[in-house]
């Protein structure tokens, strides 16, 4: 198969370049992307660093992928090398070895039909439905493998059918997908002040395979009569979608519904033979609301959004946990955080249960100040708060010469939903940070990250420093540390060490590649996701990157 | 341009329909109903031991117990059940009396690797598609009836006898294959106690009277085992005997909760699957 497909991917390309016409859009451009992790384990016992195989045997462990590319004018062809050696990166607490094709794909345009056929990542709407993507830091490659076809109906509208299986790393899961999404532009209104819609409305069918279906009723059998229920193949779901555009107004719609589905619901309260216990599956319908207005103008803008869900855990198959086998994608609608201590407690969108508003704003006073300010609020639909954050945000830039971002955060975050953490109290935090960043030449400059959280729950209060200088465009040097400052006096009474976390790197860049050597100690989380509670372990080691595009 | 409008519109409207109409007829379709069916499980002596992943800590775990008190109630002296309470949220809660933690326990719960979370549970050592650990307690009753309608293959005599004086417990195993089996083979003797009623996690609580039965206190044997002999012969009979002195700790290690679980496993490669399974009380 391998050698089939590189051999076939040679010879295409080949063909193209000797035969081709004379035109470089005819002749065809070949590109490609190398991206390699590589990790040496040092264990460290005081942080947690170890009892996984690469710290008690293994020292390395990394992976890679290469992406090569053809294209010419109406044709592409694609493929992707993966490696995962001794990896940490499928289960964080044991090792994954896999090498091989990861994606290949091939996508032909005739007249104003596209085909697609391989490993294939699109989304209809915002994801609700129907979302194949990739997300390497994860080990989420929810490709689809199959074929679709886009047919352009006129220059403003298209419709796309596709069917196939989800990718499993080098396999794939059981079960299939097949859906449909048609897409347009409409303009309305007068050529002066146009009003524009992009609707869109999209039909996803997943059918579960007879092995998957086999686990579910090998457990629904196990369930007394109150909690069992008929279960069915086959799951339907749609949406209707449209962004309108108005002057400087934007509003993007999308309301999504799915037949019942059989899913696992860690929250839902399951009849045993003696008493009670937590979570089950159920067989219940779904759907998605959300709504996006922002608008600009000037120096001032502002960003509204609004989420519902229920019941919208959607898997090709329901016994899957945690990150897999997901079919759609639900994003998380609070602020995405960059420094590491504002970013520390990030809520996870919920599937089964939430009611979530957030509203951003920013305002240019003058060329060299500007005020942003974020609010987010996540609720469960019975009301009980899950999350809540306060963001503000000042910049303050002096000629080219520095500039500093500074500005407060404070975060509620509940840790009994998020963490699957019994009895733990809602972590309530104040963060203030500062950025800071001067130029002592075009070349040459230093940035300064400094940031303290103070809360009294989980670990206590921690500080972050970081310093950075960088030699454009090749050198950029840095060193951080994280403090647990006030660690939080454990149950038993016993007073933890006040641990530091320290990490040290250099990166080196030569045009379109970049190299980098980090020594990093990292703080160990617990994340508890459908029902499972996943260890990310702390991690202890030296961490080298290198990235190419050509 | 109005026409050019509706035209647009119109089409919008079509293909909208026409999609419409194609789930619409999808989501007709009807499935037939399925049935469940409970397996008939035979009448034989085969005992299937579940080792259990678990944890004072782990929010989850209660669910994995309820499954395990069902497969006991379902199968009364044909499930055996070890709970690990190794390293991975096993600590104690802010409310716990005891720590259930302990060097087998912890040694065990590594040498199960690779498992996600917790619970997780080993099925006579079965392997499964990410190892021998199946974090899904629904389905381990349909493990364990598959493991249930396998041939019976060793009986395992066991005999034990209490020194209250010196708390010491003397175990005497005899196991005889009912066939010739092939490979090396290990013998593991598991202490475990139940009716400890302790604090455990439970979902986004925690329960303070919450009973814990099974938990492993220590093991008579290594953590992966002790060697009991290769090619085992049919009708050969194989004697171990182990001692040991129960330690003095408030609340714990009370000899009338006490269980000796010994179970014979095949040990060549990643074939490690248990051949039998069986227990006595510390006192009857």
């Amino acid at each position: 198969m391998l050698i089939r497909f590189i051999t076939t991917f040679i010879i295409v390309s080949i063909v193209n370049l000797v035969f081709g016409q004379e035109s470089t859009s005819d002749r065809g451009i070949f590109s490609g992307a190398f991206e390699t992790n590589a990790n040496i384990f040092l264990r460290d016992s005081a942080i947690g660093a170890f009892n996984t195989p690469q710290y008690d045997r293994q020292i390395f462990g990394g992976e890679a992928w290469l992406n090569l590319n053809y294209s010419t004018k109406d044709l592409q062809i694609s493929t992707r090398f993966d490696m995962y050696n001794n990896s940490n990166l499928r289960v964080p607490n044991d090792s994954y070895t896999g090498i091989g094709i990861g994606r290949w794909a091939v996508k032909k345009t005739i007249n104003k039909l596209q085909l697609n056929v391989g490993y294939i990542y699109d989304q209809i709407g915002s994801g609700f439905i129907f979302r194949a993507f990739e997300n390497r830091p994860l080990f989420i490659d929810n490709a689809l493998y199959g074929a679709s076809a886009k047919y352009d109906l006129g220059k403003s509208w298209n419709v796309m059918a596709f069917a196939g299986r989800q990718k499993n790393a080098f396999e794939t899961y059981g079960g299939n997908l097949k859906g449909a999404r048609v897409e347009g532009f409409v303009q309305l209104g007068s050529e002066e002040k146009p009003i524009t819609l992009a609707p869109g409305f999209g039909f996803i069918n997943r059918t579960i395979s007879d092995d998957a279906m086999t686990s579910v009723k090998d457990a629904l059998r196990t369930y007394q009569p109150v909690d069992r229920f008929d279960p069915y193949h086959n799951t339907y779901s749609g949406t209707f979608y449209n962004t309108l555009t108005y002057g400087s107004f934007n509003l993007y719609t999308e309301a999504a519904v799915k037949s019942k589905d059989i899913f696992f619901n860690p929250f839902a309260i399951k009849t045993e033979i003696l008493g009670t216990s937590l979570s089950k599956l159920e067989n219940k319908p779904g759907s998605v609301l959300y709504a996006s207005l922002s608008y600009a103008k000037g120096k001032f803008g502002i960003t509204g959004e609004v989420k519902r869900t229920e019941n919208f855990n959607f898997r090709i198959d329901p016994n899957l946990r945690i990150l897999r086998g997901l079919v759609n994608f639900l994003n998380p609608l609070n602020r995405q955080n960059t420094y590491r201590l504002t970013a520390r407690y990030s809520p996870s969108a919920q599937d089964i249960s939430e009611m979530a508003y957030v509203i951003d704003a920013k305002y240019k006073l003058s060329k060299s100040l500007s005020l942003g300010v974020n609010y987010s609020d996540i609720k469960d639909l019975d009301g009980d708060q899950l999350f809540r954050e306060v963001f503000t945000e000042v910049l303050y830039k002096y000629k080219r010469k520095w500039q500093i971002t500074a500005g407060v955060q404070t975060v509620n975050y509940n840790q009994e939903v998020y963490e699957m953490k019994s009895a733990a109290p809602i972590v309530k935090t104040i963060v203030p940070y500062a950025d800071f960043l001067y130029k002592f030449t075009p070349k040459k400059a230093i940035r300064v990250e400094a940031q303290y959280m103070d809360t009294k729950q989980d670990f206590g209060s921690w500080m972050f420093g970081l310093v950075e200088y960088s030699i454009a465009p090749k050198w950029s040097f840095e060193a951080s540390g994280m403090y647990n400052s006030k660690p939080k006096t454990k149950a038993t009474g016993e007073i933890p060490k006040k641990l530091l976390y320290p990490t040290f790197g250099m990166v080196f860049y030569n045009e379109a590649q970049r190299y980098s050597i980090r020594y990093v100690k990292q703080v160990e989380g617990i994340v508890c996701s459908g029902g499972i509670c996943r260890l990310e372990p702390a991690f202890s080691g030296v961490r080298m990157t290198m990235s190419t595009i050509f | 341009m109005n026409n050019l409008i509706f035209f647009k519109i119109n089409i919008m409207k079509k293909i909208a329909f026409t999609l419409l109409m194609a789930s619409t007829i999808m989501m007709s379709c009807k499935e037939i109903v399925m049935t469940l069916e409970d397996p008939s499980i035979p009448d034989s002596d085969r005992v299937v031991l579940v080792e259990e992943l678990t944890g004072a800590s782990c929010p989850n775990c209660p669910r994995g117990t309820a499954a395990l008190e069902n497969l006991i109630t379902e199968f009364p002296d044909r499930v055996l059940v070890v709970g690990i309470h190794g390293s991975f949220l096993a600590q104690p809660t802010s409310k716990s009396k005891f720590d259930f933690r302990n060097p087998k326990a912890k040694d065990l719960e590594n040498w199960f690797k690779p498992w996600i979370g917790k619970p997780s549970a080993s099925i006579n050592r079965i392997p499964f598609d990410d190892g021998i650990m199946l974090d899904a307690p629904d389905l381990w009753q349909a493990e364990v009836e598959n493991e249930l309608k396998k041939p019976h293959e060793m009986n395992i005599l066991l005999d034990s006898k209490y020194d209250a004086g010196t708390r010491k417990v003397i175990l005497e195993v005899a196991a005889i294959p009912l066939l010739n089996l092939d490979g090396p083979h290990k013998i593991s003797v598991y202490l475990t106690e139940s009716d400890i009623v302790d604090a455990q996690s439970n979902g986004s609580v925690i329960t303070e009277n919450y009973k814990f039965n099974h938990v492993l206190m220590d093991m008579l044997t290594k953590h992966d085992g002790d060697a009991l002999a290769s090619d085992l012969i049919k009708g050969n009979i194989y004697k171990r005997t182990f001692e040991y002195t129960l330690p003095v700790k408030e609340g714990l290690f009370d000899p009338k909760r006490m269980t000796l679980i010994v179970m014979v496993n095949k040990e060549q490669g990643p074939d490690k699957h248990v051949i039998q399974a069986a227990e006595v009380h510390v006192i009857d």
